[in-house]
């Protein structure tokens, strides 16, 4: 029978070779207790061969690491201050770390909510020089018929509709997609079905699929809406099943696509139109067996088939580019995204070297402690072991309050961040930022605790005996010294980032976008007739307070679904003509001068300039520079995209230029996407943006203009009332967010470098007293002891700064991207931080400096 | 090693195991008989060889029995293989050194 314990039948075992070796003993004619005598001394050492015997089953490591760790949770609580200062730093540097890192996880690492997310691919269409563009029906038709790498593919487009149902009419985005777009991205509806097929079929009844939010607000929640009709539009239409609640659309932000659509319906995909509009995102899933890099290439063959497929396309040079879905949807934020992970990661190595310096300085002053336990025996790993120990504890609080931190950070962030990371799943502290936090923290445990292991790994008895007390010199000052260094290099590539990124802020903030956002109101109502929209327009501008009230189909800055075509001028050959294309808006007379655009030249529109009369046109002078340099633009004739027969029904029109208005920014502050064609609203019907103008504030008007709405039209839906200013800063929330959080990340660096200077210079100090104190007396002077003691931490500052200026050098051309009206490598820039890093740390070594010029040579001397 | 060779011969226990290695090595091996023991249990945790309370049948009483594992014989002839090539080298060195 094999004992369970093995180390306690010892005792039996030890028992009975007594016994044995003592009546072997007693055999040779002695007496039993001196045979019992002599066994015990054959045996040698019981006890120690019992304890022995016990670490082989039990190994003694455990015993020591509990040792270690009582031992190290005293150390830490003997020197409160230190204890603290370490905690914080740790924490600071893990919490911000964590925090960054719980949105990159959220945004770059967490797979697409989507079933077989990573074979999602989105298809852009491109002519020309637009590469970005979505597809027409006749496209999306000839890709499927050809298509052997994808298994599915559909299309979506996201309009504005009006949902009456009870009550309150409410405008709602509505997508039109294929009938296959939804079961792409969403396991199972909640309830009733998806489309189908037989939907598609201009017999089949009209069927919509509505959100869940609109569920529960607009039906209460009812099952039994589904297979019932409801009101929608100006007719009604069929539920045929409710989205799940957590169902997101998740799409690259150009394509205007919001994360919650709330109505559904289809569109048929047949060959119909070779020459219609292109308005169609286009989601693929690939097979199983495919990959991108194939499927790019049937993509390239598949545009070269519908290039040459037919003169009508007027197509020359059509591409198609496959992206993997999640990839493109991280396009915009990845880069700011990953500079911020750097920064944290600077701010990181920044705690670390401070607590190495901490603990440096402390190690030295526990040489005596050291010294006296190696010599009564503890041995070197021993003794590196207790400081691991000791290190790991000290992380592991850090890691604690990290993660506090961290959380409340996360907070701030989600507070802050723009909407191009506000489509993205929750940002949480789940298992993987958990992972990495703990990671981390043993990891920075190891990092700083190398320097204090590396010195108990020398331990020299006699000389630290002689010494005894009196810290070891030069080479730990030399120690501290390069982390110094280091802290100062690293603040000052953060620095130099964050200096850029607020200049590119103000910027921004100073960029002239065309209009003037200060006093505009607007909100947005379903297409209406043209009567109606007129005779809104002189209510609203009859109201007191109200200068003037106009309407546009598309609100500069705004995340509704864009409107735009191609346009050529009159002779443009017809393989040249679908090439370029132009922004298409919508508007009323009075646009331009309501919300303060300038028409450079020509005229505004007048209310007879109607499909009726003479087709005209009012363009930006981008256009008009592109197509006319020189001529100008006025009386020109030009060939766009317009639907004077109802909303969307689209078709090729040529139009007289009237009027230039100078461009207007319209999805960016800070670049030109695409010049901009205007049409009056009778050319062009459709949801339409009101904006007033108003002498003072905005805000009282919101509930007149509602009223305004409703007298004339009770069912007309009223939404999105907001000043138009709202539309600058959210153009300017990322550029916000970017560089108040790299401020936060080098204010944090600044801090702790300041921390880090203090303390060298502190430590240099008290350990020098007894130095300066002698220089004192034999003559120095003050400012003798000041040279000495600032030559100490100058020497490491200026290193740091050549170090620095090194780093950003080679780090900031990384930046470019993110950047605006400012270049990485400014002259100015670099002499401003170098300033405000001298500052610091003149700052943070002036007290110490003062404590060494205060020092008294008698009591110094005495204190030896 | 020694130990193993020991219990090559059958199973025995721990006063034994002492009192033959002190015989067979001509009483050259004078160690104390307590640092055995830990070696036998780290063989044990080895698992070269196992132990086992077994009643004596001339004695009638409970010894702690340690026997060979087939593990334990395998490790045993590969030391032993070391042994012997080595002591055979140094055999060569010696007998060389001489023969200049």
């Amino acid at each position: 029978m094999n004992s369970r314990e093995p180390s306690n039948d010892f005792d039996k075992e030890l028992r009975i070779h007594l016994e044995l070796e003592a009546e072997e003993q007693s055999g040779a004619g002695t007496s039993e207790r001196e045979a019992k005598d002599r066994a015990r001394r054959a045996f040698g050492n019981a006890t120690i061969v019992a304890e022995d015997v016990r670490a082989i089953w039990h190994p003694r490591w455990l015993e020591d690491a509990w040792q270690d760790l009582l031992h190290g949770l005293r150390m830490l609580r003997k020197s409160r201050s230190f204890t603290a200062v370490a905690i914080l730093t740790l924490g600071v540097a893990i919490g911000a770390n964590t925090a960054i890192f719980s949105v990159v996880n959220a945004v770059l690492l967490r797979p697409l909510p989507y079933p077989d997310a990573g074979r999602l691919a989105i298809i852009w269409s491109g002519l020309g020089d637009a590469n970005r563009a979505p597809a027409s029906r006749f496209e999306l038709f000839e890709i499927r018929e050809r298509t052997r790498e994808f298994d599915q593919i559909a299309g979506i487009w996201v309009t504005n509709g009006a949902l009456p149902g009870e009550g309150e009419p409410e405008q709602v985005k509505v997508g039109v997609v294929t009938n296959n777009f939804l079961p792409l991205l969403c396991a199972r509806p909640a309830l009733g079905r998806f489309f189908a097929p037989e939907d598609d079929a201009s017999h089949a009844p009209f069927g919509i699929m509505i959100s869940h939010g609109v569920w529960v607000r607009r039906f209460g929640s009812d099952p039994k809406v589904v297979g019932h009709s409801v009101r929608f539009g100006q007719g009604s239409a069929v539920v045929l099943g409710v989205l799940p609640e957590s169902f997101r659309l998740i799409l690259p932000g150009h394509t205007n696509i919001p994360a919650t659509v709330d109505v559904f319906y289809t569109v048929p995909i047949d060959a119909a139109e070779p020459g219609g509009p292109a308005f169609l995102h286009l989601i693929g899933r690939l097979h199983s067996g495919s990959n991108f890099t194939r499927a790019q290439a049937e993509a390239d063959s598949i545009a070269t088939q519908i290039t040459s497929w037919d003169g009508n396309l007027a197509v020359s040079n059509f591409h198609l580019f496959v992206f993997p879905l999640q990839a493109d949807d991280v396009r915009d934020v990845r880069a700011t995204l990953l500079l911020l992970f750097g920064g944290v990661g600077f701010v990181l190595v920044i705690g670390c070297a401070n607590v190495a310096n901490l603990l440096l300085a402390r190690a030295t002053k526990r040489t005596r402690e050291t010294t006296v336990r190696a010599s009564l025996g503890a041995s070197r790993g021993r003794l590196v072991r207790q400081f691991l120990t000791e290190n790991l504890l000290l992380g592991l609080l850090g890691g604690f309050a990290g993660l506090g931190i961290g959380w409340s950070a996360m907070r701030a962030i989600l507070a802050a961040r723009p909407p191009s990371l506000l489509v993205f799943g929750p940002v949480n502290i789940d298992a993987r930022v958990l992972l990495f936090t703990l990671g981390l923290t043993v990891l920075t445990s190891v990092v700083f605790g190398f320097a204090p292991i590396l010195s108990a790994g020398r331990v020299d008895l006699t000389q630290n005996l002689k010494e005894m007390g009196r810290p070891a010199g030069r080479r730990m000052r030399r120690w501290t010294g390069v982390l110094v260094s280091c802290e100062v290099a690293l603040g000052f590539a953060l620095l130099c980032g964050t200096s850029l990124l607020m200049r590119t802020f103000v910027n921004i903030l100073r960029v002239d976008p065309g209009f003037r956002p200060q006093n505009v109101l607007t909100f947005k109502i379903p297409p209406p007739s043209y009567g109606m929209l007129h005779q809104l327009q002189q209510n609203l501008a009859a109201l007191p307070g109200v200068q003037s009230a106009s309407a546009v189909s598309h609100l500069p800055l705004d995340d509704a679904a864009n409107w735009y075509d191609y346009y050529w001028k009159e002779g443009t050959p017809t393989e040249l003509q679908s090439t370029v294309m132009a922004d298409h808006r919508s508007i009323l007379p009075g646009y331009f001068r309501t919300i303060g655009a300038t028409l450079v030249q020509g005229r505004d529109f007048v209310e007879s300039d109607d499909a009726t009369h003479e087709h005209v046109a009012i363009v930006d002078d981008v256009l008009a520079q592109q197509l006319w340099p020189g001529i100008g633009a006025i009386g020109q004739k030009l060939n766009i995209s317009d639907s004077p027969k109802g909303p969307y029904q689209f078709q090729r029109d040529w139009v007289v230029v009237i009027g230039v208005v100078r461009h207007i920014q319209c999805h960016s502050l800070t670049a030109m996407v695409r010049p901009q064609i205007y049409v009056p609203f009778q050319l062009a019907p459709r949801p339409m943006a009101i904006v007033v103008h108003t002498s003072g504030p905005v805000e009282g008007l919101a509930e007149s203009a509602r009223k305004q709405v409703a007298l004339l039209n009770k069912t007309i839906p009223v939404s999105h009332v907001a000043p138009l200013s709202e539309n600058v800063s959210r153009a300017r929330a990322e550029s916000r967010f970017a560089s108040l959080l790299a401020m936060s990340l080098s204010s944090v660096a600044l801090i702790l470098a300041c921390i880090g200077i203090y303390g060298v210079l502190s430590y240099s100090v008290a350990q020098r007293t007894s130095e300066i104190g002698l220089r004192m007396a034999i003559g120095a002077r003050r400012l003798d002891v000041m040279r000495l003691i600032a030559a100490d931490s100058s020497a490491s500052v200026l290193l740091g700064l050549a170090g620095g200026f090194l780093l950003s050098v080679g780090l900031t051309p990384f930046l470019k991207s993110l950047l605006f009206g400012v270049t990485p490598g400014n002259p100015a820039n670099y002499v401003a931080i170098v300033f405000v890093i001298l500052l610091v740390s003149a700052v943070s070594s002036s007290l110490p400096v003062r404590r060494a010029m205060k020092i008294d040579p008698l009591t110094a001397l005495r204190h030896e | 090693m020694l130990i193993l060779r020991t219990l090559l011969t059958g199973p025995t226990h721990g006063h034994a195991i002492a009192k033959h290695i002190q015989r067979t090595s001509d009483e050259m091996l004078q160690v104390e008989h307590g640092s055995l023991y830990p070696a036998l249990h780290r063989l044990v945790k080895k698992g070269w060889i196992s132990a086992r309370w077994e009643l004596s049948k001339e004695r009638k009483r409970e010894f702690k029995y340690y026997r060979l594992t087939p593990l334990g014989r395998k490790q045993l002839i590969r030391e032993r293989s070391k042994w012997v090539q080595m002591a055979n080298a140094i055999h060569r060195v010696l007998n060389s050194a001489s023969g200049a």
